[in-house]
């Protein structure tokens, strides 16, 4: 009885140190997502990008002023369900003094998230989308202070693409601009704005059309706008790295070989240059980062020192994916630079932060709100700063794909090359 | 007037495809009166098959291996159980097959070396790349579906509902998720007059698909393989009471399934990539087989048909008028217009009664 | 030509329903089996013919041995092809959605040659009224000529020993005649036949022995003649005997046994 006794005490003893321990000590914690399976395909290089980022930033990187970040990672499977889900786990889990920041990755998120994130919990998030309707003129940081994106919004990469054709429309007449879009939040972000100021600079709009994920053939779309001779397409909300952007490219390029075709940030890159293949030549698309990923990899430009350190990164960390490529590896670098410049993002807001000695959410806002970084050279040397919750900077890029016989097989090589510099859309007169 | 002959002829070309997917359907209902749901995977994996073969791609060899062993393994079994070969042919013919598929996984075929036409090697590819998606369908067959024989079909279309998982599972293991690219590289057939424009893609796709069609026709019609096939599918029970193996006869059915199934993948794929999440095309045989009726090969033909006219009869004249995504729609709706009408599909058969 | 030793079948591991039956089929004869609904005929059929497996039925006791081989847990297939044994199940098993020469084609699957439409004229040779009707689908034709069809496409698996579950269940008397006749015209042409019926009057007029089944036993047997004139086989099967009508409480049953489930 009496051994019972003694061990009953012992047990809740250690109970309640397991509890009051970790109290004792304060960490800084942040939680990331990332849509590393799903409609999408499988992206496990987000993944991979921010595991070696995080890795770095708390050893070599020297953490928050030597202090180290515990980060969680989720791979919440392209459903803003199971984001939604995971962030209410995390915070219910964690108290708001530690878990300090918050990463998403799509605009289907952020909308169930905005009472959330903004009233509630008041937690800094960062974001891959690039939603208008959020970052753009009718939200802001005045709507939705919390929000942050990592890139210009889809409305104005839309309205750089139309300007670029204002200028270098060649021949008679109006430019006529064609648009299809995703039957998504997404691809139904930023087009509205895009057709108002294409209406602004004179050009006839003449199709609007929406072309599914489930597609199995682009006939219908690519007849539509051969029907309308539409002179510019631009194709928006739609990631390049899946069979439905292979099937339109290759159609549209027998349908209407004369059209140019142009895109948003994740059609533009190296995927649909590997399974387009020809098809994709010649496609104009912006970009929000660095798009430095040729076939073959070797090529990349060694001037921009952000690419430079990510694909050093990939090569000491993950030296068989980086070789493999399409065949289970890093399919395109600009995925794993993504995981590493949230990586990175994180380590400098809480550095500020903690600077200002104020490390708390508020603390981080106003570290980020007040931010004026180069982001590591990722911009070419230029800065940017916050102010707009944005990283307004963009450029053009142009696909140039020639196909080399290699062996006995023809393969496509070639890669996005820029045609602009770098442009802050806050400073763009419209 | 151009813009209905162009819609029309599109979404027919499309809609053979669709009849051949309905087809696999209907020939399995009619033969275990089960539904295979996995039909979407089936076509990813006949699309694979085919594309390793093709395309030269190899495996590395701790994938390449199990799938070698599991192949002599499945050959020695049907060699010993069912064509009743003796313990020392089906074991030697077992390794071969194993061996052979070991080696071509491994070392890859290298195809393009040998012949340099891509039409010629197509020609070449596409049997042996049926072949093996027909092998597979097998043994799918005779690992899930044998063991329920007898049984009441609804468990059937539950197997494949988990089978379909389960094989997405396998090839996301095997080949990973991403998309491949699929050039064909036929012979270009495209008709272009004035403002009519047929791609050669669809046209090659609905060509393919309607000689498949007509050749399982031909084999179910005009064959005695065909003949205990039919008679299987309407009574496994007397077909064995007279001498018919109705166990064999079902693996033969899901191997012309699973090949019928691999010639519409491989099609709809050379229209743009190869991606596991590619796996909804197969859906699109609900609404074929449905419209049909379950059990009409010819209701097939006639579903698939309909369904790539109405989709593409949407795409063109409704969806433009601001009903954006009908076109997905479209033959669901014309579905419960015909199941109103006739609730056994256009050409489900109608029960002999005699008087 | 045929034994079956002890055999105790059991359909989906607890309805027992052949408790050790015990019978054997000599060369060249007619065999006939009686009994009343549920005593096993059908049963028995199914576990010689090896089909037993497909009604989820197991043999768990007892042999079935064919000139000495046991064919026991055999598949139907198999044993149709190695033993030429065939089965003709009951309620006409002709496929309804084949024409009358496909369902021909069909039976002879199993031993596809050359052969096969002389075969065919044969059976049209016993079944006259097929012939005219050979394109027609075989749902639409009458019982009688269904169940013709049946026994002809029996016949196409080339048979030594055939066994026939009820052939005349819903036939009228006549059609049941000319069928009989046809049936032991094909025993003599040296088919064996063991013949499962209700209409115990005209089976056992074709038949060289009988037996007389009840609760998955044999309890009576001997030659058909002697069958024919037992009191209680009269009683129960051939419906005459004794003219005072006898009450079913006081029916005889030859072994009281109560049918545990």
């Amino acid at each position: 009885m009496k051994q019972r006794a003694v061990f009953v005490l012992a047990f809740t003893l250690s109970l309640i140190l397991l509890f009051i321990l970790p109290l004792s000590a304060k960490e800084i914690k942040t939680l990331s997502q990332f849509p590393m399976s799903g409609p999408v395909g499988s992206l496990p290089e987000f993944g991979w990008g921010f595991i070696d980022g995080m890795n770095w930033v708390n050893n070599e990187g020297g953490g928050v002023n030597g202090k180290k970040i515990k980060w969680f990672l989720e791979d919440f499977r392209y459903n803003p369900t199971v984001e939604v889900a995971n962030f209410s786990k995390y915070t219910a889990e964690h108290p708001p003094d530690e878990l300090l920041m918050a990463t998403g990755y799509i605009t289907g998120g952020l909308k169930p998230l905005i009472e959330k994130v903004n009233k509630e919990q008041k937690i800094p998030w960062l974001d891959g989308s690039y939603s208008t309707e959020i970052f753009g003129a009718g939200g802001g940081p005045s709507k939705y202070p919390y929000y942050y994106s990592l890139g210009a919004t889809y409305g104005d990469q839309i309205k750089v693409l139309l300007k670029w054709i204002k200028e270098n429309h060649k021949g008679k007449g109006k430019p006529r601009v064609a648009f299809v879009y995703s039957p998504t939040a997404w691809g139904r972000d930023g087009t509205p704005e895009g057709i108002a100021y294409a209406k602004k600079l004179g050009f006839d709009v003449v199709a609007e059309i929406e072309y599914p994920y489930t597609a199995t053939s682009a006939t219908n779309e690519c007849m539509q706008l051969r029907k309308a001779k539409a002179q510019y397409v631009i194709y928006h909300g739609y990631s390049g790295a899946t069979s439905y952007t292979a099937i339109f490219f290759k159609t549209a390029r027998k349908i209407i070989p004369k059209a140019q075709l142009m895109g948003t940030h994740y059609t533009t890159g190296r995927f649909p240059i590997l399974v387009a293949q020809e098809a994709f030549d010649g496609y104009v698309g912006v970009a929000t980062r660095p798009f430095s990923d040729p076939v073959p990899r070797a090529k990349y430009p060694k001037d921009n020192a952000m690419v430079k350190m990510a694909h050093e990164f990939a090569q000491k960390n993950r030296p068989e994916e980086y070789k493999k490529g399409l065949k289970g590896g890093i399919k395109d670098m600009f995925l794993y630079m993504e995981g590493l410049t949230y990586a990175l993002m994180l380590q400098k807001a809480l550095t500020d932060a903690d600077n200002a000695g104020d490390l708390s959410r508020e603390g981080v806002k106003k570290a980020l709100d007040n931010m004026v970084w180069d982001f590591k050279g990722m911009f070419g040397g230029k800065t940017f700063s916050y102010k707009s919750h944005t990283i307004p900077m963009l450029q053009i890029f142009k696909a140039k794909v020639k196909m080399v016989k290699m062996g006995d097989k023809m393969v496509p090589t070639g890669g996005v090359y820029p045609i602009s510099d770098w442009i802050n859309t806050d400073e763009i007169q419209w | 007037m151009i813009d209905l002959i162009q819609t029309l002829g599109s979404g027919i070309l499309v809609g053979l495809v669709y009849a051949l997917l309905g087809l696999c359907i209907v020939i399995i209902f009619k033969a275990s009166e089960a539904f295979n749901f996995a039909i979407g995977e089936f076509l990813i994996l006949g699309s694979f098959l085919f594309y390793v073969l093709f395309f030269n791609e190899t495996l590395p060899w701790h994938r390449a291996l199990p799938l070698g062993v599991l192949i002599f393994l499945f050959f020695s079994y049907v060699f010993f159980f069912d064509i009743r070969a003796r313990f020392v042919i089906a074991i030697p013919s077992g390794l071969v097959a194993g061996f052979l598929i070991f080696c071509v996984l491994f070392f890859g075929l290298n195809l393009s070396s040998l012949v340099s036409s891509s039409l010629l090697r197509f020609i070449i590819a596409l049997p042996m790349g049926l072949l093996a998606a027909g092998f597979v369908g097998s043994m799918v067959e005779r690992i899930t579906i044998k063991p329920l024989l007898g049984r009441s079909p609804i468990s059937m279309t539950i197997i494949t509902l988990g089978l379909g998982f389960f094989l997405r599972g396998c090839i996301q293991l095997i080949w990973g998720s991403h998309a491949y690219p699929f050039f064909l590289d036929l012979p270009d057939i495209t008709m272009e007059m004035g403002d009519f424009l047929f791609l050669s893609d669809p046209i090659w796709a609905g060509i393919l698909s309607l000689l498949t069609f007509g050749l399982v026709i031909v084999f179910l019609f005009r064959s005695r393989w065909g003949l205990a096939i039919r008679a299987t599918s309407e009574d496994q029970a007397k077909a064995m009471a007279f001498g018919i193996n109705s166990r064999f006869i079902l693996l033969i059915v899901w191997a012309i399934s699973a090949l019928c199934i691999a010639v519409a993948g491989i099609m709809i794929s050379n229209f743009g990539a190869l991606q596991v999440g590619m796996g909804y095309v197969g859906l699109r045989a609900i609404p074929v087989v449905l419209i049909g009726g379950m059990d009409s090969i010819g209701g097939a033909l006639i579903g698939g048909i309909i369904v790539g006219v109405c989709e593409s009869l949407a795409g063109t004249y409704i969806e433009p008028m601001g009903l954006i995504g009908f076109k997905d729609v479209a033959p669901y709706i014309l579905l419960l217009i015909v199941l109103f009408i006739r609730p056994y599909g256009l050409f489900g058969t109608v029960r002999i009664e005699r008087v | 030509m045929l034994s079956i030793e002890n055999l105790r079948v059991v359909y989906h591991d607890v309805i027992s329903v052949l408790n050790g039956i015990s019978l054997g089929v000599k060369d060249g004869e007619v065999l006939i089996i009686i009994g009343a609904n549920g005593a096993g005929k059908t049963t028995l059929l199914r576990s010689i013919s090896g089909m037993i497996e497909f009604y989820d039925g197991d043999i768990i006791e007892g042999d079935v041995k064919m000139d000495g081989t046991s064919i026991k847990g055999l598949d139907a297939t198999d044993i149709m092809k190695r033993f030429d044994l065939t089965y003709v199940m009951e309620d006409r098993p002709v496929f309804w959605y084949l024409t009358i020469e496909e369902n021909l084609g069909a039976a002879s699957f199993s031993r596809w040659d050359k052969r096969v439409k002389a075969d065919m004229e044969e059976v049209f040779g016993y079944f006259p009224v097929l012939r005219s009707m050979k394109g027609k689908r075989a749902g639409y034709a009458s019982g009688g000529e269904q169940q013709m069809l049946a026994i002809g496409m029996a016949l196409m698996t080339k048979p030594k020993i055939l066994l026939l579950d009820e052939p005349s269940l819903g036939l009228a008397p006549l059609i049941t005649e000319e069928l009989f006749s046809i049936i032991s015209q094909l025993n003599q042409t040296g088919i064996t036949i063991m013949l499962v019926e209700q209409n115990a009057h005209a089976a056992l007029g074709i038949g060289t022995r009988g037996y007389v089944v009840e609760m998955g036993r044999i309890v009576l047997d001997g030659t058909a003649q002697e069958l024919l004139e037992n009191e209680d086989v009269r009683e129960f099967y051939l419906g005459s005997g004794k003219k005072e009508r006898k009450s079913y409480k006081d029916a005889k049953r030859y072994k009281r046994r109560k049918r545990w489930l």
